[in-house]
C-alpha cells in the first residue's frame, strides 16, 4: 500500500470559477472592440436622429448578431490552446472531459451577459429614440393557400393583422445564440482544423448544387430544395431557431396598383419557435458531447 | 550490452510502475514494452538519447498521451481511469518551454494554476518567484527560454505534490540559475519528501540526488536499478591480451569494448567485479585495472553507441 496522502482534486465550482475569470481576460480584446463598435453605431444612429428624426424599433427576435457571435465565440475560447496534443489544459488535474465541458460552460455564460449587454443597447436605442419598444406593428398576410407570390398581388387578398411578438421571443437572441454556440464549440472541440471543416463544407454545399443543377433532373432538384428549405427555413430550421422564423416568414411583393409592400406567409409561432431551440439546442449539446469525449481520460478515437 | 531491469516486487511499493507500455506514432514506436518500475521516495533519473521515449513515458503517466498497450499506475492510481487524480499529486515540467497562455501575466498564471490544487502553498510559490528572479508583471509570451522553464519549476513544485515528473528541468537555464534550480528541488525534497522521475540528458547534474536510475533505448527500457548497484556492476576493466585473443561470447555479451590499443583493452562491463575477473583470467587476459564510472558514465554504457565509445 501507498504510504503517500493523497492529494484532493479541485471542487467543479472553482474549477468553473477560475475559467470563468480566465476567459474573462482573453475576451477583453473582441469585448473591447465590440463596445467600440456599439458606441461608434450609437453616435451614427444619434446623428441620424437629429438630422432626420430616424426612430429604432425594438425587435429583439430580429437580429441576427448574437447568433454570429455565438457561432465566432468557440474560436476566441479555444485560441492557442493545444487541443489534441499535450495542451496546458489537459495537464490541469480536472477528469479532461468535465474540464472541457466546463470551458464551454464558462465561454456560455460570458456569452450570454454579452448577449443581453446587446439586448439592453437595443432597448437604450429604442428608448432615445422614441421607438417601438413593444415591436407591435401591423402587417399584410397572405392567404394560407398562396405558397408562391404572384407578380402582381391583388391587395383585396391580403389580411390585415395587428401583431404583438409574443413577450418569449424576447429570449430568441440569447437562445439564438445558444444554439450556434454549442454547434460552433462541438466543432472546435471535435476537430483539429474546424476552419478547414467549415470551409470544406460550403464548398462542398456548393459543388453538391451546382452538381445537381448539372443532372437537369427536376426531381432531384426538387428534393434538394426541399431538404434546404428545411433546414433553412422550415418550421424548426435554422431561422426558427435564430430569428423565430421572421426572416422567412416575410417577403416583398408588388401588388396590382404597381406598389411594392412586404407581406407575411404566416405569423410567428413561439411552439414552433421553442421547438425549434429544442431540437437544435439538443443536437448541439449532443455534438458537444460526443466532441468532448474525443478528449476523455480514456481513448475514443 | 545485456539490460538489467528490476522489476520484481509487487505493485504496492512501487510509486510508480508500468505493465509492458506500449505507444506508437504511426510506424513509429515510441514505447515497446517498458516496465519501469520508481520506488517511492525515490529520484529516478531516466535516461537516453533523443527519441528514445522518455518524454513519452512521462506523458503517458500524465494521461497526456494513451498508451496503445499496457498500463500504467501513478501512486496506486490507474492513469488511464484516474487521470485527474493522478494529475492532483503530480509537478509536471513538460519538454516543451511553452508555458500556459501567452497572453496571460507570469503572477496570473500562477494564480491561475493555484486555483486547481487545493493544496497550493502560496507563500512558498511567491518565495520560488523572488529566488528565480521571476517578473510577475511580466506576459508569458515575453519570457525567455530559461524564465519560461523558471515558471514550469515554481508551478509543479508549488503545491508540493508527493511525485515530480520533470523532463529536462535545467534545460534553457544558465549556469548561476541551474544550480540554484538544483539546489532548491534539493530542498524541497528535504521539506516536502517526494517521488521524483527526472528525465535529462545531464545526469551528472542530478549525480547528487539520483537513487535509481533507467536507461531507455529506441523504446525499449534496457536497464533499471538502484544507483548503488549500477555504480558496483558496470565498471571500467583495462586488461592485457595475448596476440589474437578473441573474447568468449559470455563476455561481448556482458559489455562493449570501449578501446583498443596494441593487446591493451579497455573495456566496461556490467556483472560482479570478482565474477568478472575470473572469467577474463578463465579466458586468458589479466586484469590491470578495476575503475569505477561516474553515474553518467555507468548508465550511458547501456547505451550501444556510448558503450562502444
Amino acid at each position: 500500500m501507498m504510504q503517500t496522502a493523497l492529494h484532493p482534486t479541485p471542487r467543479p465550482a472553482s474549477v468553473l470559477r477560475e475559467q470563468l475569470r480566465a476567459l474573462g481576460l482573453a475576451l477583453r480584446a473582441p469585448a473591447a472592440a465590440a463596445a467600440v463598435l456599439a458606441a461608434a453605431m450609437a453616435l451614427l444612429i444619434t446623428l441620424g436622429i437629429v438630422e432626420e428624426g430616424h426612430r429604432i424599433d425594438f425587435y429583439p427576435e430580429l437580429s441576427m448578431l448574437p447568433a454570429i457571435a455565438g457561432f465566432l465565440l468557440p474560436l476566441a475560447v479555444w485560441w492557442g490552446e493545444d487541443r489534441f496534443g499535450p495542451g496546458f489544459l489537459w495537464t490541469l488535474p480536472v477528469d479532461r472531459r468535465r474540464h472541457a465541458l466546463t470551458r464551454v460552460c464558462a465561454g456560455w455564460m460570458w456569452l450570454m451577459a454579452g448577449v443581453l449587454c446587446f439586448v439592453l443597447w437595443l432597448l437604450a436605442l429604442a428608448l432615445l429614440t422614441g421607438g417601438n419598444l413593444v415591436g407591435d406593428q401591423t402587417v399584410r398576410v397572405l392567404p394560407a393557400a398562396m405558397t408562391n407570390v404572384p407578380m402582381a398581388l391583388d391587395p383585396a387578398a391580403l389580411r390585415t393583422v395587428r401583431w404583438t411578438p409574443d413577450p418569449l421571443l424576447w429570449l430568441v437572441p440569447f437562445t439564438g445564440a445558444t444554439g450556434t454556440y454549442l454547434l460552433a464549440s462541438a466543432l472546435a472541440l471535435g476537430v483539429r482544423h474546424p476552419l478547414r471543416w467549415v470551409t470544406g463544407v460550403v464548398l462542398g454545399f456548393f459543388l453538391a448544387l451546382g452538381a445537381i443543377e448539372g443532372t437537369k433532373s427536376l426531381g432531384l432538384l426538387k428534393g434538394a430544395t426541399r431538404v434546404l428549405n428545411a433546414v433553412f427555413s422550415g418550421p424548426y430550421g435554422i431561422d426558427a431557431l435564430l430569428t423565430a422564423r421572421t426572416e422567412s416568414l416575410h417577403t416583398v411583393a408588388t401588388l396590382t396598383s404597381g406598389q411594392t409592400v412586404e407581406v407575411w406567409h404566416a405569423l410567428p409561432h413561439t411552439g414552433q419557435w421553442a421547438a425549434a431551440t429544442l431540437l437544435w439546442a439538443a443536437a448541439g449539446l449532443a455534438a458537444l458531447w460526443a466532441a468532448a469525449s474525443r478528449h476523455g481520460e480514456r481513448r475514443r478515437g | 550490452m545485456s539490460g538489467m531491469i528490476h522489476a520484481d516486487a509487487a505493485d504496492g511499493g512501487w510509486a510508480v510502475a508500468t505493465h509492458g507500455l506500449v505507444k506508437r506514432y504511426g510506424r513509429e514506436t515510441a514505447l515497446d514494452g517498458v516496465d519501469l518500475r520508481v520506488p517511492e521516495g525515490a529520484v529516478y533519473v531516466l535516461v537516453g538519447a533523443n527519441g528514445a521515449g522518455k518524454s513519452t513515458t512521462l506523458k503517458v503517466l500524465m494521461n497526456l498521451e494513451r498508451p496503445d498497450g499496457g498500463s500504467a499506475t501513478v501512486l496506486g492510481l490507474d492513469t488511464g481511469a484516474d487521470g485527474a487524480r493522478v494529475r492532483a499529486q503530480t509537478g509536471y515540467v513538460p519538454e516543451r518551454h511553452d508555458v500556459g497562455y501567452r497572453w496571460m501575466t507570469c503572477a496570473r498564471l500562477i494564480r491561475h494554476v493555484a486555483a486547481y490544487y487545493p493544496s497550493w502553498d502560496s507563500a512558498y510559490a511567491e518565495r520560488m518567484v523572488r529566488a528565480f528572479g521571476l517578473p510577475p508583471g511580466r506576459r508569458v509570451g515575453g519570457l525567455s527560454k530559461g524564465e519560461a522553464r523558471r515558471l514550469q519549476l515554481v508551478l509543479a513544485l508549488a503545491h508540493r505534490p508527493p511525485l515530480l515528473l520533470l523532463d529536462e528541468p535545467t534545460d534553457g537555464l544558465d549556469p548561476v540559475i541551474r544550480n540554484r534550480a538544483l539546489s532548491l528541488l534539493a530542498e524541497h525534497l528535504a521539506d516536502s519528501p517526494a517521488t521524483v522521475v527526472v528525465s535529462t540528458h545531464h545526469v551528472h547534474e542530478m549525480e547528487s540526488l539520483a537513487d535509481h536510475v533507467g536507461v531507455l533505448d529506441g523504446g525499449r527500457l534496457v536497464a533499471q536499478m538502484p544507483r548503488d548497484e549500477l555504480q558496483r556492476t558496470v565498471r571500467r576493466y583495462r586488461v592485457q591480451v595475448p596476440e589474437g585473443w578473441q573474447a568468449p561470447p559470455e563476455l561481448r555479451a556482458a559489455g562493449a569494448v570501449r578501446q583498443r590499443a596494441g593487446r591493451e583493452v579497455q573495456w566496461t562491463l556490467v556483472g560482479e567485479e570478482g565474477e568478472l575477473t575470473q572469467r577474463l583470467s578463465t579466458a586468458g587476459a589479466q586484469v590491470r585495472e578495476v575503475t569505477p564510472l561516474t553515474l553518467e558514465a555507468a548508465a550511458l554504457a547501456f547505451l550501444p553507441d556510448e558503450g562502444s565509445r
